[in-house]
């Protein structure tokens, strides 16, 4: 049975859609509870966790390195928790890095940016005139930044199985939908997807230990090889190259690591 | 059960019945291995299987044309698809039209096992799966 992963334009909406959801079809449902429990197993704030998922982090690269730490935390909790069928995930960004799981349904819930603005501005406590060029600032800065750290842009319509429009239908109708979708087969697991949810896992796992030394790294699993791409000066590839596969090999269930090393050289002359 | 559980396996490249029929005998399994498809569907017009293994991308019928074959004259075969072109809509296409099981190359045979053993006790057969659920 699939896996539901529940994304709105409005926190508080998509929460009741995607927990009434979960009621009807019986199904576990996960959401930002969790990071409570990565807070107190990684020795951060909630608040900080929070901030990742809502916030982008701007421009300065020690706050953008320790966002990517904290959303890849958060990653990889969820993530565990998805290798269980049965679930609406909601409020963790799963819909950004389960692209690719067949058996992962991926709903977004969209409001009317008046609706948008509105919600903006109480939450803010500013005048509903001001909020419409806060939310456009906002929307750019947050799709940036999930195209930078999931490789998804939220904005992309593909990125969705399922999109509801609140102002054409009721909750209620959302709800009903999202459930009636859910029985269709073809979002049945299979050892395939349940592969490739798998590789998501490990590949997150092996990027939280690579974090902390090389925060440009990026990591890709197939079937259980792991393929990683860092940056380096000339001079230190090689000892940079052993670095990364020792300390990927230490990640469970992996059968071979593959690194690759662009030269920083090379990259600024581009830049 | 008294008989043994028929598999029909094809795939158009012969390695891949090669080197699976030997996993599947040892499961107790009764194969039966094709790398035509034509010669595939013309044994499944007479014979019932228990389990079909399909590859997806083949020369003149595709893997899907078997599946929905098979679907449509034998609703209670279990079907599984293989192949080493999976992707997600390919995945969701099989699941649609009805497979068991679908299965990206490479695999290894302990893959091929759980699967089968899966299949199987729907018919009330037990295999030991190599990691049993």
């Amino acid at each position: 049975m699939p896996l539901i992963a529940v994304s709105a334009d409005i926190y508080e909406t998509g929460l009741d859609i995607a927990h009434q959801s979960a009621e009807k079809l019986g199904y576990r449902f996960l959401g930002r509870e969790l990071l409570a429990e990565v807070a107190q197993e990684h020795k951060v704030t909630e608040k900080e966790l929070l901030d990742s998922l809502q916030a982008s982090p701007g421009l300065l690269p020690r706050r953008v390195r320790r966002r990517r730490e904290l959303s890849n935390l958060i990653q990889v909790a969820c993530l565990e928790r998805l290798q269980q069928d049965n679930t609406v995930c909601y409020g963790l960004g799963a819909h950004l890095y389960l692209e690719g799981v067949s058996h992962a349904m991926r709903v977004h819930i969209i409001s009317t940016p008046q609706q948008r603005a509105a919600d903006l501005a109480r939450k803010e406590g500013m005048p509903l005139q001001q909020a419409p060029k806060l939310l456009k600032r906002r929307d750019q800065s947050d799709h940036k930044w999930s195209k930078e750290t999931y490789g998804s842009d939220d904005s992309e319509p593909s990125l969705y199985d399922l999109a509801l429009n609140l102002t054409t239908l009721e909750p209620a109708k959302a709800v009903d939908l999202i459930c009636d979708a859910a029985a269709s087969s073809k979002f049945m697991a299979m050892t395939y997807s349940k592969q490739c949810l798998q590789d998501k896992l490990t590949a997150c796992r092996v990027r939280q230990k690579l974090l902390p030394s090389f925060p440009d790294v990026e990591v890709s699993v197939s079937n259980g090889t792991v393929v990683v791409r860092i940056s380096s000066l000339p001079y230190n590839a090689r000892k940079k190259q052993e670095k990364v596969r020792q300390l990927a090999s230490e990640v469970p269930g992996i059968n071979y690591v593959e690194v690759h090393v662009t030269s920083r050289l090379l990259i600024s002359k581009r830049g | 059960m008294s008989e043994p559980l028929s598999v029909l396996l094809l795939d158009d490249e012969p390695i891949v019945g090669k080197r699976l029929r030997p996993v599947l005998n040892k499961l107790g399994c009764e194969v039966e291995v094709f790398d035509d498809p034509k010669l595939a569907m013309q044994r499944l017009q007479e014979k019932e299987f228990n389990i079909v293994v399909t590859d997806i991308r083949m020369d003149d019928i595709d893997g899907m044309q078997v599946l929905e074959y098979v679907r449509q004259q034998w609703p209670d075969t279990r079907v599984i698809m293989i192949t080493g072109y999976a992707m997600m809509s390919l995945a969701r296409e099989a699941m649609e039209k009805g497979a068991f099981d679908f299965l990206a190359k490479p695999f290894t045979p302990d893959d091929l096992r759980k699967v089968i053993s899966m299949a199987a006790r729907y018919y009330g057969f037990d295999i030991k799966s190599p990691d049993p659920d």
